[in-house]
């Protein structure tokens, strides 16, 4: 049981950070910083598209870390 | 509530032209006009107003037989019961969200074309800052007690016809006969004509306000269908007349030289000259700013009475002491106005707002006969004319306008409809959440959220081999790896303690 506690833990963190981090990369490509729509390739008629997808990636992924963190620790 | 002052029928007709009449005739007619249909666009605004006004008969006639607040939300639930109401209601909600910041976007194009007629080098400060300057907007409108917000309608729309006529007025020294204003009898033709019908129909959905005005207007049962008809009629001759003017002075080739000012701006400024580019964009900035606040109050309207019924949570319904709003409510809805807004994706938000309006009006046209046969006997002081022909009519061209833009493979119409159904997912899910047992509900959360995260990783690691350039591979499979381990620990514990 030990080991699946420390799992969930790991995975919680892993997912909290890829949520943070995806939330971050919406947030740049919004304002195109660092120039990441061209580096990404992003049409502008599809950057509502990539922000929704990004947004609720980086949502759901920090809901789910969190929910596994807290089973780790419980 | 018995000294409360009550609107004849002239100040129902302003209620609903002063809904409809906005910023969206600054915004939809440069793509419709340049991008997709060419004047054949005059044709599917006419198309647009018959498709209003059908359904505005079936509001009429809801309108008049169930005159409480709610609108929409109310015909179908007493139609339909909850989950159809609910689901009407978040559509409302979100053709207001994109919306308003679709009115936040023509707030700072305008303000560019005002300040390119004075002063080019802030224009492009205005342009580059746009971001800045959407956030500041719905900021300052949060701040800000939306108060006198009747008396502004009234301005505003005395102001608009008054510009509009001008601007016929002194069409008439001028000799404008644009040609092909009726579409070619071919599929792709008419596929363009439905796709621009539909991305233009925004420009008219605004006209039930009124609905929800409906309890200020005097004999509602008699003067609420009376002003829907009279206001639709006008608006759409003033629409009509309007586009026929700016596709006869703006020729289509303008778009090839690289002019990148709105249609309706280029035709002011070639009927009117410098002062009418001046008189158009105050009046472009004016009602795009009137219609971020509009906007947010009727969000937050829509959240409040959710939130009564219980679907959503009650920290909705807190209202600012000061202010007298419901500020939780505002906050929430402005954040998705400005994820939208900044994005500044006009075409994407002009479909988007018309796809969410299109579904509630086939949902009212649906109540329409579902009340017909469930409420035989409800007191209707209106009765729609030719039933069932006209709400059925209105389903078939709502569901047509729906589809045609996708079939055409509009990637604008595609994005938007995307979206919309994942925003409508989201509804789906929280509906589902909200009705369960409470007991169990985080853990069915927890379900739901994990089965959410394992779909996520499946998808990415299928896609990634096809999408993903050679430098994003292994992170892009490890992300998915995650996601699908993260989902079946979600889904393990919550299931077993479900059971």
């Amino acid at each position: 049981m030990k080991i699946r506690r420390i799992l969930t833990a790991i995975t919680g963190i892993a997912q909290e950070v890829i949520g943070v981090l995806s939330g971050v990369l919406a947030v740049m490509l919004v304002l195109n910083i660092l120039e990441v729509q061209t580096v990404f390739n992003v049409p502008p008629e599809l950057l509502p598209l990539y922000l929704l997808i990004l947004g609720l990636f980086s949502l759901f992924s920090v809901i789910s870390g969190y929910f596994l963190i807290r089973e780790g620790r419980e | 509530m018995a000294n409360e002052k009550k609107h004849g029928l002239s100040r129902a007709i302003i209620i609903g032209l002063g809904g409809a009449i906005g910023f969206e005739i600054f915004a939809l007619l440069n793509y419709a006009y340049f991008d997709l249909a060419g004047p054949s666009m005059i044709s599917a605004l006419f198309f647009c107003g018959i498709i209003n006004l059908i359904t505005m008969l079936s509001y009429s006639e809801l309108s008049a037989a169930l005159p409480e607040v709610g609108g929409e939300y109310t015909y179908t639930k007493v139609a339909f019961g909850g989950f159809i109401s609910f689901m009407a209601g978040c559509l409302r909600w979100l053709a207001s969200v994109f919306g308003g910041a679709l009115a936040a976007v023509v707030f700072v194009n305008q303000l560019g074309v005002l300040f390119s007629v004075f002063a080019p080098s802030i224009q492009d400060l205005v342009l580059v800052n746009a971001s800045l300057l959407i956030v500041g907007l719905v900021v300052i409108l949060i701040v800000l007690s939306i108060r006198g917000v009747e008396e502004a309608t009234t301005l505003i729309v005395a102001a608009f016809l008054a510009i509009f006529v001008i601007f016929l007025a002194m069409s008439l020294g001028y000799t404008l006969a644009p040609q092909n204003i009726v579409p070619e009898a071919s599929p792709s033709s008419l596929a363009v004509f439905f796709a621009t019908a539909a991305y233009l129909f925004p420009m008219f959905v605004g006209m039930r306000a009124l609905v929800t005005g409906a309890p200020q207007i005097k004999n509602p049962g008699k003067n609420v269908p009376r002003a829907l008809i009279l206001s639709t009629v006008l608006l759409t001759v003033v629409y009509l007349g309007v586009a026929y003017v700016a596709v006869g002075a703006v020729p289509l080739e303008m778009a090839v030289t690289g002019d990148e000012l709105p249609l309706l701006n280029l035709a002011a400024s070639a009927i009117m000259g410098p002062i009418g580019a001046i008189l158009f964009a105050l009046a472009g900035i004016i009602a795009s700013v009137s219609s971020v606040g509009t906007a947010m109050t009727v969000q937050s309207s829509i959240l409040g009475g959710m939130s009564r019924d219980g679907y959503l949570p009650k920290a909705l319904l807190k209202v600012h002491r000061r202010f007298g709003t419901r500020y939780i409510a505002i906050i929430g809805s402005s954040l998705f106005v400005v994820f939208f807004g900044i994005s500044g994706a006009v075409e994407f938000l002009g479909y988007a707002a018309s796809f969410g309006s299109l579904l509630v009006f086939a949902l009212v046209n649906f109540s329409l006969i579902q009340l017909r046969r469930k409420m035989p006997r409800l007191d209707r002081p209106f009765k729609a004319p030719f039933y069932p022909l006209t709400p059925i009519a209105g389903i078939i061209m709502s569901v047509l306008l729906l589809t045609f833009p996708v079939i055409l493979r509009d990637v604008n119409a595609e994005s938007a409809l995307l979206s919309s159904l994942g925003l409508v997912a989201i509804v789906l899910v929280t509906y589902y959440l909200r009705m369960v047992k409470r007991e169990v509900d985080f853990n069915r959360l927890r379900v739901a959220v994990g089965g959410i995260c394992f779909g996520a990783g499946v998808t990415l690691i299928v896609l990634t081999p096809v999408i993903a350039p050679p430098s994003l591979f292994i992170i892009m499979i490890l992300v998915g790896l995650v996601s699908i381990l993260a989902g079946i620990l979600n889904i393990l514990v919550s299931a077993r303690k479900i059971d």
